[in-house]
């Protein structure tokens, strides 16, 4: 297929250049890894204090931490959109992207992927593992097909959610500088969302449905039989809201106006 | 055939204007003002397969925008454009497949690594087969003279090696029709005359049709036999290169130092029956002008070297540079 | 200060006004932030009366003055100055009659008293009328709080200078500057107040400078500090200040000498 093989070049040229840049690649590593353990200590320092949050023990939240980190490690080495208005739309580096035949969306993603980002990966698997070790979770024969889609179904959603950011771009003349802040919100969705009130609760599930990505699916393998609803409209909510956002994108690029004159 | 068709093409762009000072700012918070902006105004044009085409204008006359508009990259606010046959923005991956285009100030290529991995790259995106990038590129590669580079990260290579690799990247599916924005902005004479001895090469081999903008417009005179002129994006002039410089270039004019005084009478009354209009400079040096394109120069040496001993001569012609120049200072309907 | 200073002030003040979108979606997303963390904060406390020497009203004033606060100190000229660098146009600030690291910190201050004016307080008004929060009642703490809060932006714009000036010899730097912020939120007490911290760590942490940017101003303004202790806070941020000066100097000098610029 066309757009696998291309993925395999552009990864065979991103990982030529990392190789120019081979102390970058260590310390991006090492940075993506601090990130990932401050907000274990934020968990670990809280449940000092207390030992229950609204019915959730330390190791229930430990577990649904370490779930989110797979989907959002997944999704940020494919939809790594921070700089895209600036580098793709004010400097222009959008008309390239036009003139080459293949899908404008799937060529940005190629050329902005940061596979380093993977090792979140890992990070997450130790960390629910560790969990579900001390919860002493079964685990079904099924349970690792329902963990692929629902990390998939989390990437997806992500993936929609920041296209249409980006997407917003084309139509916004000024920097909008509006992702690093959604950056913020998404974390929201690592802690069980029944402990904030109806309206946040809404916009995490309906708006920026970042509840996706962390404690519903969890709820799945923590038994949380009240949450199972959730769980099962996750995949849902991934293609609908990726689906929004590629047709944003598309709305987008034919509101292009191209940088300069 | 055409291998592209323009017809009636306008593109509208919203313009916001900033109001002034702090309070100006802080009003744009909340309302802003905008006008419509004009870039191509109705413009339609035709190229011919196999033809190559200058198409200047000063800054903001909507040389760039046309481009983007015929590449696929904006979308026109009205008008049709074929290129190659196909609408650009509609079929936009099917479209870009049968062009190459050069931004003289973008880069194709990726910065960090070797160009022949570009290259590579390059070729799959285009699909284009092992065979045909062994014969074509092979050619391309030894015109441009860029064996030698190839192995080289872009950011190691010079503006001039750099803009011959741009070059050979846009050519790697052997397009028929060529978009050139600038391609010679900022490059040294032999540069240039490498990549104009190319682009006409490449033109003969291959009949590849060539668009070109530039500032340079030494790059026309070199390449193309017709060109477009656009002016507050619209068409002001399309047609030959040579007419242009006929009809507006106030024709030739002849520089003759003397090696004594001489008064302008005696000049006058040695050339009166021809159509000649003379200009002092100083008592020694005097400036005839040829009023008509069919008076040759050796009549009007010959009217004068017998009677008058010349010391120097020299045939002045007005450069298409100055013409374009004249055409945008004084509008080109009070100057034609 | 020479007037071409506050010049570029003024301009980087106009150009935030010019990013409309990012002050809307800024103004909405700090208060979902702050709204987020006191709920989180609320479900902790949960009818515990007091934890880490804050009442759970106290608490939540804590969490709403932190957010704003960070609004005003918090700026990118980390990443800024790294961009400049690499695309070489540092070459161009450095033939300018003007020191360079003067000018990203004045534009830092003009991005800061935007958001200041146009974001935290009417931020702070906005959140006061969803959360219950407890305001200085006496001009002292205010005037004290104001001070604190120029020291935690001078500490913080340090911060940035230095780990912006590492791109001269770290080439990219991207990696450290997003360690460094996840970094400054946790350890200055932004997201967490040092009082939560074991022992051991509130120890390690009182001797890092990022306590001074966020904990020290925020506890003056909820109120869990005395008068003594707020002397004691301002004399530890001044500390900083002049400290953290040191290091961003020498790695000046030995950047402006070892000035590599990238694709040139």
């Amino acid at each position: 297929m066309f757009y696998g093989e291309l993925f395999f070049d552009y990864l065979k040229q991103y990982l030529k250049t990392k190789l120019a840049y081979r102390l970058d690649l260590l310390n991006e590593l090492i940075s993506d890894f601090i990130s990932q353990i401050v907000n274990l200590v934020f968990i670990l320092v809280v449940f000092q204090h207390t030992n229950f949050i609204k019915g959730w023990s330390q190791q229930e939240i430990i577990f649904i931490y370490g779930f989110f980190l797979i989907p959002f490690a997944v999704f940020s080495t494919f939809f790594n959109f921070w700089e895209f208005q600036e580098k793709y739309i004010i400097k222009g580096e959008m008309d390239r992207i036009l003139t080459r035949p293949a899908h404008h969306l799937f060529q940005v993603v190629l050329e902005t992927m940061d596979p380093e980002s993977l090792a979140g990966v890992f990070t997450g698997l130790i960390i629910m593992g560790y969990a579900g070790y001390q919860l002493d979770l079964e685990i079904a024969w099924y349970d690792p097909f329902v963990f692929v889609l629902l990390v998939l179904s989390g990437v997806f959603l992500y993936g929609g959610v920041y296209i249409a950011i980006a997407s917003l771009g084309f139509f916004i003349d000024a920097k909008t500088g509006i992702s690093p802040m959604i950056y913020n919100i998404q974390s929201y969705g690592r802690y069980p969302v029944d402990i904030y009130n109806k309206v946040i609760r809404f916009v995490l599930t309906w708006i920026l449905p970042f509840a996706f990505v962390g404690v519903y699916p969890s709820a799945y393998f923590l038994g949380r039989e009240d949450l199972f609803v959730y769980v099962w409209i996750t995949p849902v909510m991934g293609i609908v809201f990726f689906v929004i956002g590629v047709w944003l994108w598309n709305l987008g690029v034919k509101n292009y106006r191209g940088a300069g004159s | 055939m055409y291998s592209i068709e323009v017809k009636d093409l306008t593109k509208e762009f919203k313009s916001y204007r900033s109001r002034e000072g702090l309070s100006g700012a802080i009003r744009d918070l909340f309302t802003r003002e905008f006008n419509i902006v004009r870039a191509v105004d109705g413009i339609s044009f035709n190229v011919k397969k196999g033809e190559m085409v200058g198409y200047i204008g000063e800054n903001g006359a909507g040389k760039s925008t046309t481009i983007k508009m015929l590449t696929g990259i904006l979308k026109p606010t009205s008008g049709s454009i074929q290129v190659n046959g196909r609408d650009p923005h509609k079929q936009r991956e099917a479209f870009v497949r049968t062009i190459g285009v050069v931004f003289g100030q973008r880069s194709q290529l990726w910065w960090d690594i070797a160009v022949q991995e570009s290259f590579r790259l390059l070729k799959k995106v285009y699909k284009v087969s092992d065979e045909q990038y062994q014969t074509h590129m092979h050619e391309v590669i030894e015109i441009l003279e860029i064996e030698d580079l190839l192995n080289r990260p872009v950011r190691k290579l010079s503006l001039g090696q750099r803009m011959r690799c741009e070059l050979a990247a846009a050519l790697i599916h052997n397009p028929p029709l060529l978009f050139l924005d600038e391609p010679t902005i900022g490059l040294d004479v032999l540069v240039k005359l490498k990549i104009r001895e190319f682009l006409k090469e490449l033109n003969a081999r291959y009949g590849t049709t060539v668009l070109l903008t530039t500032h340079d417009l030494t790059d026309i005179e070199a390449l193309c036999q017709r060109v477009v002129m656009l002016d507050e994006g619209k068409i002001i002039y399309d047609g030959e290169l040579q007419e242009l410089r006929e009809n507006w270039g106030g024709g030739k004019s002849a520089a003759i130092e003397f090696t004594h005084r001489i008064q302008l009478e005696q000049l006058t009354a040695l050339t009166g029956h021809l159509p000649i209009r003379w200009e002092q400079e100083n008592p020694l040096k005097f400036r005839a002008i040829l009023e008509s394109n069919e008076m040759t120069v050796s009549e009007l040496l010959a009217c004068v070297a017998p009677h008058i001993e010349v010391k120097d001569f020299r045939i002045e012609e007005v450069s298409t540079e100055e013409i374009v120049q004249k055409i945008y200072q004084k509008g080109f309907t009070t100057y034609a | 200060m020479p007037s071409m200073y506050l010049e570029m002030i003024r301009i980087r003040f106009l150009m935030m006004l010019a990013y409309r979108v990012n002050y809307y979606s800024g103004i909405i997303i700090y208060s979902i932030n702050i709204g987020a963390y006191y709920f989180l904060w609320d479900a902790i406390y949960s009818g515990q009366g007091s934890m880490g020497g804050l009442t759970p009203s106290q608490m939540t004033t804590y969490v709403a003055i932190s957010w704003m606060a960070r609004a005003f100190y918090f700026n990118n000229i980390d990443r800024e100055m790294a961009l400049e660098i690499k695309d070489g146009k540092v070459a161009i600030e450095m033939i300018r009659p003007y020191n360079y690291l003067a000018v990203k910190m004045m534009q830092a201050l003009g991005e800061g008293i935007f958001r200041l004016l146009f974001f935290s307080v009417p931020g702070m008004l906005i959140v006061a009328l969803f959360f219950p929060l407890t305001f200085p009642s006496s001009p002292e703490t205010w005037g004290w709080y104001s001070v604190s809060l120029a020291l935690s932006f001078l500490i913080n714009t340090e911060i940035n200078l230095i780990t912006g000036v590492l791109t001269f010899f770290l080439l990219n730097n991207e990696g450290l500057m997003r360690a460094k912020r996840v970094v400054v939120d946790l350890f200055s007490g932004l997201i967490l107040p040092i009082s939560f911290y074991p022992g051991w760590a509130q120890s390690i942490l009182h001797f890092l400078p990022f306590q001074a940017i966020s904990y020290l101003p925020g506890m003056i303004f909820a109120g869990a500090m005395g008068n003594e202790q707020i002397g004691g806070a301002i004399l530890i941020q001044l500390i900083w200040v002049v400290v953290l000066l040191l290091p961003l100097y020498l790695m000046w000098i030995k950047a402006k000498n070892a000035l590599v610029v990238q694709g040139g």
